[in-house]
């Protein structure tokens, strides 16, 4: 059975006078155990649909399924992670990344355990009590993760998470969140990630749905099947972008 | 492996603990050493200096409770306002009316409703101070946590909505942080009206009867009135005194600690503001880890209440839906039965014959309306300077802050007599006086709002621009008075809103038993409830002052707002 499937999603938003189509009929599935990437240029409504998966957003028309049933609401197995980070700049980085678990009522010493853990396999081992506004970009995004891990949640979704980060950053997160997924104690192993950056995509996952923009819709369902880790500079790696682009061009 | 904590040396720790009993005893001594001397209401007050620090104690603690009622008041009223746009449409309205009605417009109402409703006794009238006070307090401060929370980026809301935080988490998590360095400037702010009122609340009088409560105000007042200028400076330096003392130990602490509360988007060095409670803490004493130390096992115990998460649903369950209309139902059934009510009153104290000086009410208004415009036109002319001043300087908002403070806290109603006639010898000319009144009455608050909007530039817009080559001036243009918009309109609102109520006593009063009045909307309100009492009289100019305020803030103010926020939001 697959985890999630999404049935005819379209999502219309009414902007003054007009109604504009964001989503037209999407459908596709999403199986256990895969790491699956959105592409599309901007305005193709990725990050629209990213949240419809998570429960944040409802559909104008059509349905979501989670595990076969009808979701209606927030989906508490998925969890999130921001373009932006969206950390709370009054809470240090233990309370921010404790913050899904107060909220279903973890006891406290159970939270700082399950902090302490994820905390440490982003890699923030003893930053525990700074202030967001103490990190960097990288730093913060971390504790993105840490916050969406800590949950435990079968599914992690992410929007564009190393777009606000510069390179070099972006390159090693990308490598750490590839070998995290990898593990066999990591509670997720399910990913979702949108992103404009198709080099990205074809890095890291198994299966990449590019969309079109106006309305937005699915164009392509291609199946990676290059071996990890990926290489750039491989003929297969460029071959797949290349053949990605020129998707994503003729729809233009 | 956890990250290593400093632990205290247990002397140290004791002593920090000593501290904290020490003031909270000697508070409570204070209190009850005073409660024994509450007596009969005494028809005139003693003037002697040995009563000073009683009265100032009595003056202390009306503020106190004030503010407290104040705070609750804000964060529900200003939560409920920014949380739900349909809310907002009338309860940011309701709070602009309330914001005009001036505070003496208030005093035949509380003194009749307090009164009566204790039977005459002191507590009545304290009841009804403490209520004046709340009045000149509350409506700023629930500005500005609806500021605040509206504030707040998309991001953050979505993080919280989608990790399941609701209902008091979320309150505590979110909105009450995001509300705190609005929170604390509002609080300065509110004290400084609390004070400004504090003359005008204690001495209440209506027609024939007076009510006078011992406290500072009405101390001053009886001291101006009989000339007595010694017990009237000692008067005011025990004022100073207590808001130099609440400044070093309150304010300054707490805006130190609002500054945690800010969002910022670079990585900044945090700028080492000095205050005492830093000093402290260098010296071992950690407040925080005190309070954080008394109060985990409470958390913890509290933790293991079940709690479920609430996520937003998207289709309410049927029952849960069914108790809201009920709820709402109630709720508007009640508020319709008292609009009602009050729409009789009304009516029937309309139907009466008008007196004749109610002719005079638009041309007074019309005056009116002038002198606030030129005040507001000064205010404007020397606190943006100031701010954009000190957006350049932090030195320069250190040292202009505190001093604001201190220089706004101080009742100017105190030295109206001595303002007005040096004016008068000088110029002759009465209009100015109330102009240089109604100017202190609004300037204030401009100044704070204006400072605090520029403590909210976030640092890397200045960064960016100055890394451009952006010019002081190019920076000012471009950046801070963009950045500052909703902060000077809040602002103008404010002082709009202090405006009218210093028009009350800006336009006429008595000084050794002379009346010295100008043409305006508050003299006619002044006049009809010092001297003559008329009922009909005192509520005509109260509904018009409250219908052009009206008018102003939905025709001007409230889309200028609108545009502001939309345009100058800082949001990534």
């Amino acid at each position: 059975m697959a985890l999630l499937e999404l049935k005819a999603v379209s999502k219309q938003f009414s902007r003054g006078r007009g109604r504009l189509l964001v989503l037209d009929s999407i459908s596709t599935t999403i199986e256990q155990g895969q790491f699956i990437a959105m592409v599309g240029p901007s305005g193709c409504g990725k990050s629209t649909l990213l949240r419809i998966m998570n429960g944040l957003i409802p559909p104008s028309a059509g349905q979501v399924l989670y595990q076969g049933r009808q979701i209606d609401g927030i989906n508490p197995e998925c969890a999130l992670v921001f373009q932006s980070f969206a950390l709370l700049p009054w809470l240090s980085v233990k309370a921010n990344v404790e913050m899904g678990l107060e909220a279903r009522g973890v006891p406290l010493v159970e939270r700082e355990r399950r902090a302490s853990i994820y905390i440490d396999k982003v890699g923030l081992d003893g930053f525990e009590e700074a202030y967001p506004r103490e990190l960097s970009g990288g730093m913060k995004q971390r504790v993105g993760f840490a916050r969406a891990l800590a949950v435990e949640p079968k599914v992690l979704l992410m929007d564009e998470p190393f777009s606000a980060l510069d390179a070099l950053t972006a390159i090693s997160l990308r490598g750490e969140l590839l070998d995290m997924w990898q593990l066999p104690d990591m509670p997720v192993h399910t990913m979702v990630m949108v992103t404009h950056i198709i080099e990205e995509a074809v890095e890291l996952a198994d299966r990449i749905i590019v969309m079109a923009a106006s309305p937005g819709r699915i164009v392509a369902d291609l199946q990676i099947e290059l071996p990890r880790p990926r290489d750039k500079r491989t003929e297969a790696f460029n071959s797949l972008t290349d053949r990605i682009f020129s998707l994503i061009e003729e729809r233009a | 492996m956890a990250a290593m904590k400093v632990r205290l040396p247990m002397i140290r720790r004791m002593l920090g603990w000593l501290s904290w009993f020490a003031a909270l005893a000697g508070l409570l001594a204070l209190f009850f050493q005073y409660r024994h001397r509450a007596a009969i209401l005494p028809p005139h007050l003693s003037v002697a200096l040995g009563n000073l620090p009683y009265y100032a104690f009595c003056s202390f603690y009306r503020m106190l409770v004030a503010y407290v009622f104040s705070l609750l008041f804000a964060i529900a009223y200003g939560l409920n306002a920014a949380a739900s746009p349909r809310r907002e449409r009338f309860l940011i309205p309701a709070i602009d009316i309330a914001q005009s009605v001036p505070v003496v417009g208030f005093f035949p109402a509380a003194i009749y409703f307090f009164v009566a409703l204790f039977n005459g006794s002191r507590l009545g009238v304290e009841m009804a101070a403490i209520f004046l006070i709340f009045t000149s307090q509350a409506w700023n401060m629930a500005l500005g946590v609806y500021e605040a929370v509206k504030t707040i980026p998309a991001d953050s809301l979505e993080a919280l909505d989608a990790f399941g935080v609701k209902g008091w988490l979320r309150l505590k998590r979110l909105y009450l942080p995001a509300a705190v360095p609005k929170l604390v400037y509002n609080s300065i702010l509110s004290w400084v009206a609390g004070w400004y009122f504090l003359i005008a609340c204690e001495i209440i009088a209506v027609g024939p009867a007076h009510y006078r409560l011992p406290g500072l105000g009405s101390f001053l007042m009886e001291a101006a009135d009989k000339g007595r200028s010694g017990e009237l400076v000692a008067g005011l330096a025990m004022l100073l005194a207590i808001i130099l003392v609440m400044d070093v130990f309150v304010w300054q602490p707490l805006s130190q600690w609002a500054a945690k509360f800010r969002y910022e988007f670079a990585a900044s060095q945090e700028s080492g503001a000095v205050g005492i409670f830093t000093v402290l803490e260098d010296w071992g004493i950690n407040f925080r880890h005190l309070f954080r130390a008394l109060f985990r096992p409470l958390i913890g115990l509290l933790g293991r209440l079940p709690r479920k998460p609430a996520y937003p649903r998207w289709h309410l369950e049927k029952p849960l839906r069914l108790l809201k209309w009920a709820a709402l139902a109630l709720g508007l059934g009640l508020l319709g039965y008292i609009l009602i009510d009050g729409m009789v009153v009304l009516i029937r104290t309309l139907a009466r014959p008008w007196p004749s000086e109610a002719r005079l009410i638009p041309l007074a208004a019309l005056a009116s309306l002038a002198r606030l415009l030129l005040a507001y036109l000064i205010s404007l002319a020397w606190t943006l300077p100031c701010a954009l001043l000190a957006a350049d300087s932090p030195r320069f908002s250190r040292i202009v802050a505190p001093l604001a403070e201190i220089a706004g806290s101080m009742p100017a109603t105190a030295l109206f007599p001595v303002l007005v006639l040096f004016v008068i010898r000088l110029t002759g000319n009465m209009n100015l006086a109330a102009v240089l009144l109604i100017l202190t009455g609004m300037q204030w608050y401009l100044l704070f709002n204006l400072l605090a909007g520029v403590r909210q530039v976030p640092t890397d817009l200045l960064e960016a621009g100055r890394s451009f080559g952006l010019s002081r001036l190019g920076t000012w243009r471009k950046v801070v008075i963009p950045a500052l918009m909703p902060s000077l309109i809040t602002g103008s609102i404010t002082a709009w809103g202090g405006g009218w109520n210093a028009l009350i006593l800006s336009e006429y009063f008595i000084y050794h038993g002379r009346h010295y009045q100008v043409l305006g909307l508050g003299a006619l309100l002044d006049r009809a409830t010092y001297e003559s009492g008329n009922g009909t009289l005192i509520l005509l100019s109260l509904l018009s002052m409250v219908l052009i305020v009206m008018a102003l803030n939905r025709l001007f103010w409230r889309p200028l707002y609108q545009f502001c926020t939309e345009r100058f939001r800082v949001d990534y």
